[in-house]
C-alpha cells in the first residue's frame, strides 16, 4: 500500500461510503406496504417515472465496459472499438419497435420476467426454461465485466500492488463486491436506482471535464489523432502487420468494417434483450416512459463516443504508455491517463464514478438474474406453490450465488480484452431475440422451432467463441471469426443460424400439426397502457400457469 | 375493432417506418462514413459522423414518438377495462 495516493484513496472511500449507506437508505425510498414481494424488491414497485427511469436505464447500460473496455479495445486496436458508438446509436430504433409492447403485455399480464413472458405466449415450460438459462448465462460474464473495471481502478489507485498472494491481492475487490451484494439483498432495484444518481452525476462531471480538459494538455485534438493515425499505421513486431486501423479498413487482407457493423448489429439487438436492461424497462410507470427515454437515452451515447475518445487520449500520451506497458494490461488505459492528467482529488472522484458505474449494473443484472432463477426455474420446477415471500427470499439468496458465479468468471476468462466478456455474453443473449422479439410480434414460429434454432444457435456461438484463439490465448480469446472470408462477430452468425433453423422448424413443424401450446395474451395487450400496476400480486401469472385456466387467480 | 390500425395512416406509419429504418442503416452501413476526409475542425470525418449521428437519432426517436401519437393504439383505453382488470384488478383490489 506503500504507493497509494491518500488524496485520490480518500475520496473513493468516502465516496463508496456514501453510496453503501445510499444503498441501505434506498430499501426505505418510495416504500410499499408489502416488501415482500417481487414486484417491490425486483422491479421497485413498477413505479418508476421518465426522470427516474432515464437515470436507472442509463446506469444499467452504461457500465464498466463503457469506461473501461471500450477505451481499451481502442486503446489497443483503434477505429474497431468505435463499434460500440454505432451499437448504441443503433440499438434505440430498435428497441423503440419492440420495448413498448413488451412493457405492455408484462404489466397486463403481471410478467416479472422475459421469461415470464415466454411462458405465457407460448405455453411452454421448457422454451421459458431455455430463456432464464440463457438469461442468467449471459449475465455471468457481463457481471465478471464489472468486476474487471473496478479492478481496473484500484490496481491503478495502487491498492493491490502490494501483495502476490492472489486473495490479499483481489481483497478490496472481494469488500467492495460483499458490500454491493448485501445491499442489493436488502434494498432490491431500490438500491441501485437511487444510487444511478450519484453514479451518473460523478460520470458525467469527470467525462465534460476530462473532454475539455486534457486535449489541452496533449496538444489538442488534432496532435491526438495524428498520434493514433501514425500509431496504428505502424507495424506490429510480434504479428508483423499494423497494430491496429484508424478508419475501418476494407482490404481484403484485413477487413474490418464488416466485423465492424455486425459487432455494432448484433450488441444492438443483444442489449434490450438483456434480462438486467428488462428489468430496468419493467420497473417504469407508464408505456410512454419507455418511448420517452429512447429518444433520451442517447444522450448517454454521446458521453460514450467521448468516452471512446479517451482510448486515443491514452495513445498520445507517453506516460500513459509507458505505464500500460509495464502493466501489460490495456484495460488500465483510462484510469493510467485519468491519473496522469487530473490533480489527486479529481482523479479520486473520476475513479469512484468508474467503481460505482461498475456496481450500480452490477446490482441490476444480479436481481434480473436472480428473478429468473426464482421465477422460472425455482417457483416452475421446484416450489409451484411458493408465495410472495418465499420467492422474495429466493430472489435475494439467488442474487447472492449469481455474483459468486461472476466472480468465478472474472477469473477463469482471459482479460487481454475485456471486452470479450459482454461479447461472449451477447453471443448467448442474442439466441433468445427470436423467441422474445419475435414473440412480440407473432405466434407463427412454434415453440419447439424456437427451441430447436435456440439450442443450435447456442452450441454454435459457444463452441465458435471456445475456438477463438491468438498468439498468447489458446481459447476464449476473441468474439469474432471468420466466415465466408469474413469477419464477423459470432452472435450475429449464431443468430442467423438460430433464426435460419426456427423458420425451417416452424414450416415443418406447423405441417405436422405439432400442438402449439396455449397463448394467454391478446392482440391488445400489446398496446395496452394500464395506468395502475398490477402489483402487489402476481397471483396472475403463477396461478395461470399452473392451473391452466384462469380460475384460481380470480379466488 | 380494426385490426390494423396503421394502415389508416399510410403516411404516418411509411414515415415512421422510413425513419427508424434510416436510423439504423445510416449506422450499419460502414462503408458511407469510413473516411478520414473531410476533417471537421480537428476531427476525422468517421469519428465526427459518429459523434454527430447520435443527437440525430435522438431527434429522429422523439419525431417518430410525434408521429405515433397519430396513429391510435388498437383497443387503446377499452383494452384494461375489459381483459385485465377483471382478473388484476379484481386481485389488487382484494389485498389491499
Amino acid at each position: 500500500m506503500s504507493n497509494v495516493n491518500a488524496v485520490t484513496f480518500t475520496i473513493v472511500l468516502v465516496l463508496f461510503v456514501i453510496v453503501t449507506l445510499v444503498g441501505f437508505a434506498a430499501a426505505r425510498w418510495r416504500r410499499a406496504e408489502n416488501m415482500m414481494h417481487l414486484n417491490e424488491w425486483g422491479l421497485g414497485g413498477r413505479g418508476f417515472g421518465t426522470f427516474i427511469t432515464w437515470f436507472l436505464l442509463g446506469g444499467d447500460l452504461y457500465t464498466a465496459y463503457t469506461f473501461i473496455a471500450v477505451p481499451a479495445l481502442v486503446y489497443g486496436s483503434g477505429s474497431i472499438g468505435f463499434y460500440a458508438v454505432s451499437y448504441t446509436i443503433i440499438a434505440y430504433p430498435i428497441a423503440f419497435i419492440f420495448l413498448p409492447r413488451l412493457w405492455s403485455v408484462s404489466r397486463v399480464h403481471n410478467y416479472v420476467t422475459p421469461a415470464d413472458f415466454i411462458r405465457g405466449r407460448y405455453g411452454s415450460r421448457g422454451l421459458a426454461l431455455a430463456m432464464a438459462f440463457t438469461g442468467i448465462l449471459a449475465l455471468m460474464p457481463y457481471i465478471a465485466l464489472q468486476l474487471v473495471g473496478i479492478q481496473a481502478v484500484l490496481t491503478v489507485m495502487g491498492v493491490d500492488a502490494s501483495s502476490t498472494n492472489t486473495f490479499v491481492k483481489d481483497l478490496p475487490l472481494f469488500i467492495a463486491f460483499l458490500v454491493l451484494a448485501i445491499y442489493t439483498y436488502v434494498s432490491g432495484l431500490r438500491a441501485p436506482a437511487a444510487i444511478s444518481f450519484i453514479k451518473d452525476t460523478l460520470i458525467y462531471v469527470f467525462v465534460l471535464v476530462a473532454i475539455f480538459y486534457i486535449p489541452t494538455r496533449l496538444g489538442g485534438w488534432g496532435h491526438i489523432f495524428d498520434v493514433a493515425q501514425a500509431h496504428f499505421a505502424s507495424i506490429s513486431p510480434a504479428t508483423k502487420k499494423s497494430v491496429g486501423t484508424f478508419i475501418p479498413t476494407t482490404k481484403s487482407t484485413g477487413s474490418t468494417q464488416f466485423d465492424f457493423a455486425t459487432l455494432a448489429l448484433g450488441s444492438a439487438l443483444a442489449l434490450f434483450v438483456y434480462p438486467h436492461a428488462i428489468t430496468g424497462v419493467l420497473a417504469s410507470r407508464r408505456r410512454g416512459v419507455i418511448k420517452r427515454n429512447m429518444s433520451l437515452l442517447p444522450a448517454y451515447a454521446v458521453l460514450l463516443g467521448l468516452i471512446a475518445l479517451f482510448g486515443y487520449m491514452a495513445v498520445a500520451d507517453p506516460v500513459t504508455v509507458a505505464h500500460v506497458k509495464v502493466s501489460g494490461n490495456a484495460q488500465l488505459a483510462v484510469p493510467y491517463l485519468l491519473q496522469h492528467m487530473f490533480p489527486s482529488w479529481f482523479t479520486g472522484i473520476a475513479f469512484a464514478g468508474i467503481a460505482i458505474g461498475a456496481l450500480v449494473p452490477a446490482a441490476i443484472m444480479a436481481i434480473g438474474a436472480a428473478n429468473l432463477f426464482t421465477r422460472n426455474i425455482f417457483k416452475e420446477f421446484f416450489r409451484p406453490d411458493a408465495s410472495d415471500q418465499l420467492q422474495t427470499r429466493m430472489s435475494q439468496w439467488a442474487s447472492l450465488v449469481v455474483k459468486l458465479g461472476a466472480l468465478y468468471f472474472a477469473v477463469e476468462l482471459p482479460h487481454t480484452f475485456s471486452i470479450n466478456l459482454q461479447l461472449l455474453g451477447g453471443v448467448w443473449i442474442l439466441q433468445t431475440f427470436p423467441m422474445l422479439v419475435g414473440g412480440l410480434f407473432t405466434r407463427w414460429f412454434h415453440r419447439w422451432a424456437l427451441l430447436t434454432g435456440w439450442f443450435a444457435g447456442m452450441i454454435f456461438g459457444t463452441l465458435a467463441a471456445y475456438n477463438t484463439s491468438t498468439a498468447t490465448t489458446s481459447h476464449w480469446a476473441s468474439s469474432s471469426d471468420i466466415e465466408l472470408g469474413h469477419s464477423v462477430y459470432i452472435g450475429i452468425s449464431a443468430f442467423v443460424i438460430n433464426l435460419v433453423i426456427a423458420v425451417a422448424a416452424t414450416l415443418i413443424l406447423r405441417a405436422a400439426r405439432v400442438p402449439e401450446g396455449a397463448d394467454e395474451t391478446l392482440p391488445q395487450h400489446y398496446t395496452a397502457d394500464p395506468e395502475r400496476a398490477p402489483a402487489p400480486v402476481p397471483a396472475g401469472v403463477g396461478a395461470v400457469e399452473r392451473s391452466g385456466d384462469r380460475g384460481p387467480s380470480a379466488s | 375493432m380494426k385490426k390494423n390500425p396503421a394502415a389508416d395512416h399510410p403516411v404516418a406509419s411509411t414515415a415512421i417506418g422510413l425513419l427508424l429504418a434510416a436510423a439504423v442503416c445510416g449506422s450499419l452501413i460502414v462503408p458511407i462514413y469510413a473516411r478520414i476526409s473531410p476533417k471537421v475542425g480537428d476531427f476525422p470525418f468517421f469519428y465526427f459522423y459518429l459523434l454527430a449521428y447520435m443527437p440525430a437519432v435522438a431527434i429522429v426517436l422523439w419525431v417518430v414518438s410525434l408521429l405515433q401519437r397519430r396513429i391510435p393504439a388498437p383497443g387503446d383505453p377499452g383494452a384494461i377495462d375489459g381483459t385485465a382488470g377483471g382478473i388484476i384488478g379484481g386481485d389488487a383490489e382484494g389485498t389491499r
